[in-house]
């Protein structure tokens, strides 16, 4: 994959804007989830489009294909039954049970739109990011989660 | 014949005039009719967007869109609607004129002028939030790059979620420097409160004590921490930090009915800049206009039957307030509308969204560029005033009577209402912009596990709210975010919107709404 989603945990500021996006473009489907760890951290969930993904592997009608070329994991509505296999399959939560006309709520990091996934370009404090592998190397990111010092990782 | 093309889109950039920051943003269109939003990375925001501004979308293609103007339910012909208006403001005594906060600066002026062509002497605001106190801290120009050099920054209320574009200047500017301070004043635990160096919870209300105390103005007989829980010592440190600083700034987010008196928050205020030499900036969700004291003066007319009519011109109200129902039961209303809603004489009019002309933000004056078409049926508001009146002119603004406000007495009376002790729970509103007119999920209410377990409410149950203007059922949230004694819900429907108390401000009969006291019960 080029290009990944990237979340900065010491940005997010749990306004869901990146949830509302993703919901006005794709009619109603959260692709995009908001949790919230309470007192902690405000916690975007986007799919990983995962190398092995698991919810690929429970699709049992084979709507959930994964383009070698691209790396993206992606779910076709018109093969898709609804059965909720992958929302249960996936290991971080980020498929939402509930259905949307019959069908699960699967991201497809908008391939429809060149400049990237919605959910990065509304995202109101910069939390999610469009990052290449390199660009991840470089950066820091999230150490507020990990440190008993709010943001500890931004020296003076 | 025209070949379709379900790949070509059209983007119309528009002005996002739902909160005061004003973002741009584009509209995308195919042949089929409205697809979403596109992020216009060159506009004022950088591209990035709220939900507000996401669910503009949903608002110009909503299901519930009125094209035709509705009498008792049923379409209506402008020619007999108009014929009608026509003999309504021909006796001009029997009619009073109002407008929300969705009309722009040429409108507002439009209608001044419309009245005073016509003879109407009733004209108000009906911009009755509590944060229309906030708007003589306008500032002229405010940037956000302004945030870069301050010291220390106060945020009252939570701007994360209600105006959540404020969010990555304050931020970016609190990791810069670990001496940057960020100081938070809230009475319920937000998003915002958790990005606080210090986070100051005051009692349901008594920010405006706070105000005071910061500023350390003297309030005699009162005993601040015991009315708004903040101890001493940590306010003479925060009164020193700020008195301190070289640079500083106060943001104001005021939620819904989360004070009992506004007006006195607007002179704390007043007097924590004058202190601290801070400048104030508000976001808001809506700039309004001035002037919503007359709207007591009219009530009073019609109860006692001195005006029969009404017309209303903007997009919400009398919808978003039902409490004030009983109180205009006796009058014959006119309103304009996007949306259908029961009960009234609608008029369909353009969203702001589809406008053309000027509106106040944070930033300054902004033109909403009017390059989205309205649906066709409805008419703008300078059409409708010119159907009615030849003669339409510009009038001066509304100038209602200033009223000068006994501080004392109302600081005094708000450190009463704080320790009384509430034999219900205290409702206070919140504004999040998720909750957005209920586009994206409907309310629900957020309550202390304690007070839960109390009423034997647990996780995943609905209860029924009931206030003295209604009830309405909700699911719960348990959440320590909120304190004993107090439950928080979105302000956004207007079944929610509709269980608020609302004051007429004895001192300058303002109208605010309050923290309100309901009953709870779980619902089986």
């Amino acid at each position: 994959m080029q290009k990944r989603i990237v979340l900065d945990l010491d940005l997010c500021c749990g306004c869901r804007s990146c949830e509302a996006a993703c919901r006005v473009a794709f009619k109603g489907e959260a692709r995009i989830r908001h949790g919230d760890i309470a007192g902690v951290a405000y916690l975007p969930l986007a799919c990983k489009h995962c190398k092995q993904p698991l919810c690929l592997a429970s699709c049992p009608v084979e709507a959930i294909t994964r383009d070698e070329n691209t790396g993206l994991v992606l779910r076709s509505a018109n093969i898709c039954i609804g059965c909720k296999s992958c929302a249960y399959a996936c290991p971080f939560g980020v498929i939402d049970a509930p259905l949307v006309r019959h069908i699960s709520q699967k991201c497809s990091l908008c391939v429809d739109r060149e400049e990237g996934p919605r959910c990065v370009a509304a995202c109101s404090s910069g939390a999610l990011q469009w990052l290449s592998d390199e660009e991840i190397e470089r950066h820091e990111i999230g150490m507020r989660m990990v440190s008993k010092d709010l943001f500890f990782r931004r020296k003076a | 014949m025209k070949n379709i093309d379900p790949k070509a889109i059209t983007v119309k950039k528009a002005l996002c005039p739902f909160c005061s920051f004003g973002c741009e943003f584009g509209v995308v269109f195919n042949d089929f009719g409205i697809t979403g939003v596109e992020y216009i990375s060159k506009g004022s925001s950088g591209g990035r967007l709220c939900p507000r501004g996401s669910a503009a979308a949903m608002y110009l293609d909503h299901p519930r869109r009125l094209s035709t103007p509705m009498k008792k339910q049923k379409s209506l012909e402008w020619s007999k609607i108009v014929k009608e208006l026509k003999k309504v403001v021909s006796n001009p005594k029997n009619v009073a004129v109002t407008f929300d906060r969705n009309i722009t600066l040429e409108e507002y002026a439009s209608i001044i002028g419309f009245c005073k062509n016509a003879g109407i002497d009733d004209i108000s605001s009906t911009y009755f939030e509590p944060e229309t106190n906030l708007r003589s801290f306008l500032p002229k120009a405010f940037s956000m790059t302004e945030v870069d050099d301050a010291q220390l920054v106060l945020l009252l209320g939570d701007p994360f979620n209600q105006a959540p574009m404020s969010s990555r200047a304050i931020i970016d500017w609190k990791l810069k420097d670990k001496k940057n301070e960020l100081v938070v004043i809230d009475s319920i635990n937000t998003h915002t409160a958790g990005f606080a160096s210090r986070f100051m919870k005051v009692n349901v209300g008594t920010e405006p004590l706070l105000f005071f105390a910061l500023a350390q103005e003297k309030i005699e007989g009162v005993d601040i921490t015991k009315a708004t829980g903040i101890e001493s010592s940590v306010i003479n440190d925060v009164s020193k930090a700020i008195k301190g600083v070289k640079k500083g700034l106060i943001f104001v987010c005021l939620p819904f009915a989360h004070t009992y008196d506004p007006r006195l928050y607007a002179e704390g205020l007043a007097r924590l800049q004058s202190f601290s030499g801070m400048k104030v900036v508000p976001f808001v969700e809506f700039m309004g206009h001035k002037g919503n004291q007359n709207f007591a003066s009219i009530i009073d007319k019609v109860k006692k039957k001195k005006i029969k009519y009404l017309l209303n011109f903007g997009e919400l109200f009398p919808f978003y307030y039902p409490q004030m129902a009983d109180d205009l039961r006796a009058l014959n209303i006119y309103a304009t509308a996007t949306l259908k809603y029961d009960g009234y004489n609608a008029l369909p009019v353009p969203l702001n969204l589809e406008k053309d002309g000027t509106i106040i933000t944070t930033f300054g004056k902004k033109n909403l560029g009017g390059n989205i078409e309205p649906p066709s049926g409805t008419k703008s508001i300078n059409e409708i005033l010119s159907l009615l009146s030849d003669g339409r002119g510009k009038g001066e603004a509304l100038r209602p009577p200033e009223k000068k406000v006994d501080v004392a007495e109302r600081v005094r009376r708000l450190a009463e209402v704080s320790v009384t002790k509430k034999k219900n729970l205290r409702l206070v509103g919140e504004k999040v912009a998720y909750n957005f007119l209920g586009f994206f999920e409907g309310e629900a209410l957020k309550m202390n596990p304690r007070d839960a377990a109390e009423l034997g409410i647990t996780v995943n149950d609905y209860a029924s709210v009931t206030s003295k203007h209604g009830s309405v059922d909700l699911p719960v949230k348990l959440t320590e975010d909120v304190g004993k004694g107090i439950v928080a819900v979105p302000a956004e429907t207007p079944s929610v919107k509709g269980l608020f108390e609302y004051l007429i401000d004895s001192g300058d009969n303002t109208i605010n709404f309050i923290p309100t006291e309901v009953k709870i019960c779980r619902k089986e």
